[in-house]
């Protein structure tokens, strides 16, 4: 931009950035971040199937005749191959790299969100939202952990599969990370990512 | 500038979104892979054809019919991976997970023994094996509760991801055609309308298949893909539960009807006199049942042993009557066991109510 002023986009981009060091610069919100996105993950793993309770297989590890040939095959919506099972004589694991993956993205910007919102609550000073607008704006993330067993969601809820269900499936996963991105930046530009104090200093405020 | 950059990137995020949509959406279908393949389906072979027998099936609909009601159950082609190169374990060292009462698929073909466990099928649907130097594909769809053999030739299966009255399309490697499971009918390709040779398999439990194969082998969990063995995604057979036993449905049937419950197991047999129904718990029952078809004497006969029935044709319309001798069957002073009645034994399977109804609304019911 010839004027100076910064892009919206460009603005908005680096308030987001300033926005996840503020929550990964504080114990307090650090620490709900990654409890909120270790959380995540594993409820992810499991809504997915990845992850099972398994006591009554004993443990091994049994990786697939052809990973990487099996790492990007398809077997659902926004669901990828297993290379390997995992049994620990507790639970099982299908390790899939690209699972792990999304499951990640998607934990981490739900961690984030979240502990913003607690910073929202804790320092409302420090935000011009409400309280609950990063926890709401999570929801559809955490729907999107349905993105590979949607015929299993619909047998949960005893209803018939149609056209318009299979692909409101497919767009959960998408629709879910645009939406916590679209969070994080509202929640970005609101907030005063400027320093705080760290939350053992706040009872004397 | 302000609200023309905000535009430009809530495009961006959602043309993002429906990029991402769109990749994850899969291939659709209007013909076996698509329109890219049409092409090459409709100009037929690329491979081998599997091996067609000239018969005659009862049809309640043509095939633009089922074509035009078929619908993706999610998964892409091979999205459901059929296992390629099945391994075996001797009875004595059977999978983990496998109980005594689980249910499996039992083939024996040339004195060769082989069971299927549900619980790995419900994962991949098609087994592409050989069993007694024939190269067959075992066939499971959960949502219809079908488990069938088909003789393969030199081609293998695959799993299409479409449905049909809930019941699995697949398709063959060769020519990529359409083969509706319970049909056994190419719907789509040059050879649309040929049927595929068939061949008996057995639902019985993992207990009952081994107590009367006890040299059979049993297909492992070493299936060359990584999946929750033992956990199934639709419910469970032992005990009964889930999509098996609750009246709903993931994809609607073809046409219904409430003489029985929708997922309520019949013995289902087609031929060129018609289509029949036995319900399974009445054969468990009566142990024998005649009936006709189409004109022709027909016997059901229930086989305690492997807890199955199977469906014979008696061409002579004098034949003696059977009757049940502890197990056996007695007919003019000859016993026999249930598998072995001196008559043409027809390919019958069990299959949930809805969807042999759905497919064959003219069936004959034995409720």
């Amino acid at each position: 931009m010839s004027s100076g002023r910064p892009r919206l986009s460009f603005r908005v981009l680096t308030d987001t950035l300033a926005a996840i060091r503020l929550a990964l610069g504080r114990r307090d919100t650090r620490a709900v971040a990654t409890v909120v996105a270790v959380a995540y993950l594993i409820a992810y793993l499991w809504a997915t199937g990845d992850l099972s309770y398994r006591p009554d297989v004993t443990a091994r590890l049994l990786v697939v005749d052809d990973p990487v040939g099996r790492l990007f095959a398809r077997v659902g919506p926004a669901s990828f191959g297993a290379v390997a099972t995992l049994d620990t004589s507790v639970f099982r694991l299908l390790v899939s790299p690209i699972n792990l993956v999304i499951g990640a993205v998607l934990a981490g910007l739900v961690g984030i969100n979240l502990a913003l919102s607690y910073l929202a609550v804790r320092r409302p000073s420090a935000c011009g939202i409400g309280t609950g607008s990063g926890i709401l704006a999570s929801i559809p993330a955490l729907l999107s952990g349905t993105v590979c067993c949607g015929p299993v969601v619909l047998l949960a809820v005893g209803v018939q599969a149609s056209a318009a269900l299979l692909t409101a499936f497919t767009w959960l996963l998408p629709v879910g990370v645009l939406l916590l991105l679209a969070s994080l930046g509202y929640i970005a530009a609101k907030i005063d990512t400027g320093p705080l104090p760290e939350p053992h200093t706040t009872a004397a405020e | 500038m302000v609200p023309t950059d905000r535009r430009t990137l809530l495009a961006a995020l959602g043309s993002g979104a429906v990029a991402l949509a769109g990749c994850l959406a899969g291939r659709a279908s209007p013909g076996p892979f698509g329109g890219d393949d049409e092409e090459t389906a409709e100009s037929g072979s690329r491979g081998p054809k599997p091996p067609t027998v000239d018969r005659s099936l009862p049809a309640a609909y043509e095939i633009d019919e089922l074509l035009e009601t078929s619908r993706s159950g999610g998964p892409s082609p091979d999205g459901i991976p059929a296992v390629e190169n099945p391994r075996f374990t001797p009875a004595t060292d059977s999978p983990d997970a496998l109980d005594d009462d689980d249910p499996v698929f039992g083939v024996e073909i040339d004195g060769e023994a082989k069971a299927y466990p549900q619980s790995i099928l419900v994962w991949h649907e098609i087994v592409n094996d050989v069993v007694g130097g024939r190269p067959v594909s075992v066939t499971y769809c959960p949502l219809t509760g079908t488990a069938q053999g088909f003789h393969r030739g030199e081609t293998t299966f695959g799993v299409s991801g479409q449905l049909i009255n809930s019941n699995l399309v697949m398709f063959d490697r060769g020519t990529e055609s359409w083969w509706p499971q319970i049909l056994a009918t190419a719907i789509s390709g040059e050879d649309a309308g040929s049927h595929l040779e068939e061949f008996q398999l057995i639902w019985t439990t993992w207990a009952r298949w081994r107590s009367t194969h006890p040299d059979t082998v049993v297909l492992s969990e070493e299936t060359g893909f990584a999946r929750n063995y033992g956990r199934d995604p639709y419910g469970g057979y032992n005990p009964p539960q889930g999509y098996y036993e609750n009246d709903s449905f993931l994809f609607g049937p073809l046409t219904e009807d409430d003489r029985l419950h929708p997922k309520a197991v019949v013995i289902g047999m087609r031929s060129e006199h018609g289509a029949v129904a036995v319900g399974k718990d009445r054969l468990r029952e009566e142990r024998l049942l005649a009936f006709e078809l189409g004109g022709v004497d027909h016997l059901a006969a229930y086989d305690d042993a492997l807890d199955t029935g199977y469906v014979y044709r008696i061409d002579d319309s004098d034949a003696p009557p059977a009757s049940w001798e502890g197990g056996r069957v007695a007919i003019d002073g000859v016993d026999y066991e249930p598998a072995d009645l001196p008559y043409e034994r027809a390919i019958a399977f069990d299959a949930m109510w809805f969807a042999w109804y759905g497919y064959y609304p003219m069936t004959d019911l034995y409720e």
